[in-house]
């Protein structure tokens, strides 16, 4: 014991003597080329002029973390001299301070980012405004007859010297700074004669405005109607659903009860009956149905059509996925070819004729061969997809929906679909998005559902087809609930985009969070206000997602992907 | 043959008739009913267009002659446009056709998309390693940076760039530049300092591919003589003498004095361009040049003053004439003023009415321009020197610049907002990819002794592009896609200009092929593109 003890001081000595070469050190950390050495006069360079302009900016602060920078990197090179480290220069050494270019990016990133948090406070909290009634511009009125103010206002102006503004009525914000004031001047030429002038002076952001319109963000006009018990009524359902769920999904009691079944049948019809809550039926009544394009509206609309939009595009979206890889027997060559060549001639003989007569360029004379394609099409079927209908119907529709951009598709919904269908049937513009959302949406989630079909091994597939279970019985129970596990992180991926993706609808003049948003700028009282309303939905949407993909890591984890 | 009694003989499949319900009849059965129906779905919708398009009227499908016909369901697109496009790469008027409109977006939307690829990942490679980075807040500060963009919706930053960000800058006549360095951040947009080319900078382009040509035999023939005679050359360096000494001569050699001219009175008493200091100096009573920054300094001269006594010069906006005088007065020290005109006609009537002392253009049109003026015999042509590219630096001029380049608010926001979250989805990517290589790697490199850039360079590059490649095609073409948000800032992108057609013609169907048509062919380009890249990467490395 007293050996190992002893062994044990001389391999771990309490105090080693430093030793530092500053020759050694200089010759292999700054000298040891041109560029280590110019790229280190250029950095310092740079570091000292800044950390200069911050000592005359914000002198305080600024010294503090100078002495603290200097403080700490002398410990982390005394530590390392003696090599003998605490926690905390450890810590230091291995992720600031690591060489010379890193103690100095360190001092730099620092006051860069003190520089950047004083600028949003002063932004966001010292020169703000939380007043929601806003002095919209600067309001001058001449008053002639001093005794009147002098009653109104309580000030004895008649002491007040000619020309010298007198501030008084200073309205300040929480931090204290003066956001309004109202300022007399006397006239020089006449003592009778006082100009008022009431104004807004602070330099940060007017939070009145998102705090004015927080009910137009949130739900926009449902706040207006005697419909909003309509939305508290779903949150309430989300609500009680949730408590249990809390429970019943974490514990392992309930794994394969019935508790734990109902409950996820009730969160799967939450949807449905959620939409119709907010939709209606009928014409009269607590449960009338509204428009959506009127009712419908702010950060409402966002989940609405991001919940809308995953939930239906998952039927949609699975069955594309299965068809694109199914490996049914297709439309044989012998079927396909001789059909193909008989409506060829057929349309080569009908129509060409006649197009060709009538074409005005040689391009149209070209274009009238245009049945010519047909057997490079039927080609391209038998080849590429072995006749097989199923996938070519999939596989077109995966890919040339992921190849256009989602805005052109909510376009062609408010643009087409009236043209496409009998002019009878009309749909609010809310639900053509709603419609093109979910098919535009399945497309992406087919692949992402075709990703987790392709990791499933083929073992999976004989193991299920020798015990003798059908095919929809193979897909339910054995394929799927394996598939869908491995891809339920993507799927809250997708959902994630759709969530952001929402915000397009305003570009085709749907209410959303967004256009919400702006049309604050075009209210009287908030004119070319912008920034703030987009602040609010920035840190809206950041949460939102945040909150979405700390879940899928989570779910990740637990459900083991790539492990099993 | 008895065997062959009890074994009957095996029929040939192809002539087995399978039964009606087998499974196989009975799929593609079923697939033969789906493609009816397919087929019926689709004539149903055909009909619906056609009977919603009578309701609009017979104008959808009008032909030149006046009568309707579906064979000239295209054929608005050769008539006039009549919308305005805030900026186009090339010649664009409202009284253009929409094909031209179209052509215009389109050439937008290249033009943002190849720029915004190759920016973002610079961006993504450059954050992708800061993530990574040793320095712990570095590697805060990249995830910080990708987080933020990657959780909030991309039109939110792209107005938000383009309203709180852009519009806020400085008006134009105090815009933002660091000194020295001739680029200007305005509301208006960036104006940055660009290369004018003259006309003969295209014999001096022929001299510099004749040099590139030279230096790369040079380079060959120096090898093998290396190889035979094991006498050690400096090959790069020879090269590069060689092209620098070609492009030296062509540059002289296509700097002449027949191009370039001004035009002026007589009695200017301008006879060569040595004279424009006699003038100047005898304008402003003084023996130097010199003298009127000195006098300007220190305030016995106002900038006013000077503008009035100097040089003016009348020249079409945005010619390469302008730029090379003012590039050679300012040279000099010479000072002068600029009257800009949109077109030639205009420039001459504005010296022909004496607004300006001088008229810079190339001599063929000044030759001709001449004789349209009243006294031609009393104008001299002066021949000014030439020089094949000059840098344009942009001045302001009113309230506006003139010269050099420039990008548009609209552009810039797309640019960066595009670029910002691209590089933020590729910065994951790329770390993914660094990670993907294994720590063994990264060891190995060190006990070599390669410095960290090499390590990166040499060994983990290379091997993470593997990872890479895939998943950067797809984010280029969501680039490529995205830029369609263009819409939210009014950049004149293809989709922008589509949507204005349709509002404007009524002929959404058309279009809505057309655009349809355009996105996909570029998906298609890229993915084609990028896939042969990744299999020559693939090859390389195995």
């Amino acid at each position: 014991m007293e050996i190992i003890q002893r062994n044990a001081r001389t391999l771990v000595p309490s105090r080693r003597k430093m030793h530092v070469n500053l020759r050694e050190f200089f010759a292999e950390h700054v000298f040891a080329s041109i560029w280590q050495t110019g790229w280190l006069v250029a950095l310092t360079g740079l570091v000292a002029w800044y950390t200069f302009g911050q000592l005359r900016a914000a002198a305080a602060t600024t010294a503090v973390v100078l002495i603290v920078w200097a403080v700490t990197v002398a410990m982390t090179a005394m530590a390392e001299a003696k090599k003998e480290h605490t926690p905390l220069t450890f810590w230091l050494k291995e992720n600031m301070y690591n060489n010379i270019t890193n103690i100095e990016v360190t001092l730099f990133l620092v006051l860069l980012i003190l520089a950047a948090v004083r600028g949003f406070y002063q932004y966001a909290w010292v020169n703000a405004t939380f007043e929601t009634d806003r002095i919209t511009s600067n309001e001058v009125s001449y008053q002639s007859t001093v005794p009147e103010l002098l009653r109104s206002d309580g000030v004895d102006l008649s002491r007040l010297p000619a020309g010298v503004p007198f501030t008084r009525d200073v309205v300040r914000n929480p931090a204290g700074t003066v956001i309004q004031q109202k300022t007399y001047i006397k006239s020089a030429d006449d003592p009778n004669v006082i100009a008022v002038e009431h104004r807004e002076v602070h330099t940060g952001a007017t939070w009145g405005s998102v705090i004015a319109n927080l009910e137009n963000l949130f739900i926009f006009r449902f706040k207006a109607s005697d419909l909003i018990w309509r939305v508290y009524a779903s949150v309430a359902l989300v609500a009680v659903l949730a408590l249990p769920s809390v429970f019943v999904y974490r514990d392992d009691r309930f794994r394969k009860s019935w508790t734990r079944r109902i409950l996820s049948w009730l969160w799967l019809l939450t949807p449905v009956i959620i939409f119709f809550l907010l939709y209606g039926f009928g014409s009269t009544g607590v449960l009338r149905r509204v428009d959506p394009d009127q009712i419908w509206g702010g950060f409402l609309l966002t989940v609405i059509i991001s919940i809308f939009g995953i939930v239906v595009s998952f039927p949609i979206g699975l069955l594309l996925a299965l068809g694109r890889r199914s490996k049914i027997q297709g439309i044989p060559a012998w079927l396909t070819y001789p059909a193909a060549g008989l409506l060829t001639a057929y349309l080569l003989f009908t129509t060409t004729p006649a197009n060709v007569a009538a074409a005005r360029s040689s391009f149209e004379v070209v274009l009238a061969y245009w049945p010519l394609l047909i057997p490079l099409i039927a080609y391209l079927f038998q080849s590429t997809f072995n006749g097989n209908v199923v996938a070519t119907f999939s596989t077109l529709y995966i890919e040339v929906v992921r190849g256009v951009p989602l805005i052109t598709v909510l376009f062609m919904s408010i643009i087409l679909f009236p043209i496409f269908l009998p002019s009878a049937w009309t749909f609010s513009k809310t639900l053509r998005v709603l419609a093109a959302f979910s098919l535009f949406s399945a497309a992406y989630l087919a692949e992402n559902v075709r990703g987790g079909l392709q990791a499933i091994s083929n073992g999976q597939y004989e193991a299920a087809d020798s015990l003798g279970l059908s095919t929809f019985n193979k897909y339910r129970l054995i394929i799927l609930p394996q598939a869908l596990r491995a891809v339920i992180p993507a799927i809250v991926g997708q959902f994630i985009g759709l969530f952001k993706d929402t915000s397009l609808v305003y570009l085709v003049g749907l209410f959303d969070f967004l256009m919400v948003a702006n049309t604050i700028s075009s209210q009287p009282d908030w004119l070319a206000i912008r920034t703030e309303p987009y602040i609010l939905l920035m840190f809206v949407y950041f949460i939102g997602s945040s909150i979405m993909a700390g879940y899928s890591r989570r779910l990740e984890k637990q459900l083991g992907v790539g492990e099993r | 043959m008895a065997q062959g009694s009890l074994n009957p003989p095996p029929q040939p499949r192809g002539f087995q008739v399978p039964s009606l319900l087998d499974i196989r009849v009975l799929g593609v059965l079923a697939q033969l009913v789906f493609v009816v129906g397919f087929i019926l779905i689709a004539m149903w919708f055909v009909g619906n267009i056609f009977e919603n398009l009578d309701k609009l009227g017979e104008s959808q499908f009008i032909c030149v002659d006046g009568t309707s016909s579906p064979r000239c369901a295209f054929d608005f697109l050769s008539s006039d446009a009549q919308f305005p496009i805030g900026e186009s790469p090339i010649d664009y008027e409202p009284s253009d056709s929409y094909w031209r409109a179209l052509a215009a977006g389109a050439l937008n939307t290249i033009k943002v998309t190849v720029l915004g690829i190759f920016l973002a990942t610079v961006l993504g490679t450059a954050v992708g390693i800061a993530r990574l980075s040793p320095n712990w807040l570095v590697s805060q500060i990249a995830k910080w940076f990708v987080d933020l963009l990657r959780n909030t919706p991309l039109v939110l930053q792209l107005i938000f760039l383009y309203f709180s960000v852009l519009l806020a800058l400085p008006k134009v006549t105090e815009a933002l530049a660091i000194p020295g360095i001739p680029i200007f951040v305005s509301q208006r947009g960036v104006n940055y300092v660009s290369l004018a080319y003259m006309p003969s900078a295209a014999t001096w382009a022929a001299f510099l591919i004749l040099g590139l040509i030279q230096a790369q035999v040079l380079y060959v023939i120096l090898g093998r003589l290396q190889e035979q005679t094991g006498h050690e050359y400096n090959r790069l360096a020879w090269a590069a003498v060689s092209f620098v000494a070609v492009a030296g001569l062509g540059w002289f050699m296509s700097s002449n004095t027949t191009n370039q001219a001004i035009l002026v009175k007589n009695s200017l008493r301008l006879q060569e361009f040595g004279d424009f200091e006699t003038v100047t100096l005898n304008r402003f009573g003084l023996n130097r040049l010199g003298e009127i920054d000195e006098r300007l300094a220190s305030g016995r001269l106002t900038q006013d003053e000077v503008d009035e006594k100097a040089i003016s010069i009348c020249a079409l906006r945005d010619s390469s004439s302008i730029d090379n005088l003012v590039a050679q007065l300012g040279a000099a020290g010479i000072p002068y003023t600029v009257n800009r005109q949109s077109t030639r006609s205009r420039t001459t009537t504005a010296f022909a009415e004496g607004n300006c002392d001088v008229y810079a253009a190339p001599t063929a049109v000044l030759a001709s321009e001449r004789d349209v003026l009243e006294n031609p015999a009393t104008y001299t042509l002066v021949p000014v020197r030439e020089t094949p590219v000059r840098f344009s630096i942009p001045r302001i001029d009113g309230f506006n610049f003139v010269g050099g380049g420039k990008m548009s608010t609209e552009f810039t926001a797309v640019l960066i907002g595009l670029v910002l979250n691209t590089g933020a989805y590729i910065a994951e990517i790329v770390r993914a990819g660094i990670q993907a290589v294994g720590k063994g790697q990264s060891e190995a490199a060190r006990a070599l002794g390669l410095s960290e850039g090499q390590r990166l360079r040499l060994v983990i590059l290379p091997q993470a592009l593997r990872v890479i490649i895939p998943p950067m095609t797809s984010q280029y073409l969501n680039l490529a896609k995205n830029s369609s948000l263009a819409l939210a800032v009014a950049f004149p992108d293809f989709w922008q200009v589509a949507n204005t057609t349709v509002n404007q013609s009524g002929r959404s169907i058309q279009i809505i092929l057309i655009v349809m048509a355009y996105y996909l062919s570029i998906s298609l380009l890229v993915s084609y593109l990028l896939n042969n890249y990744n299999r020559r990467i693939q090859l390389v490395e195995r």
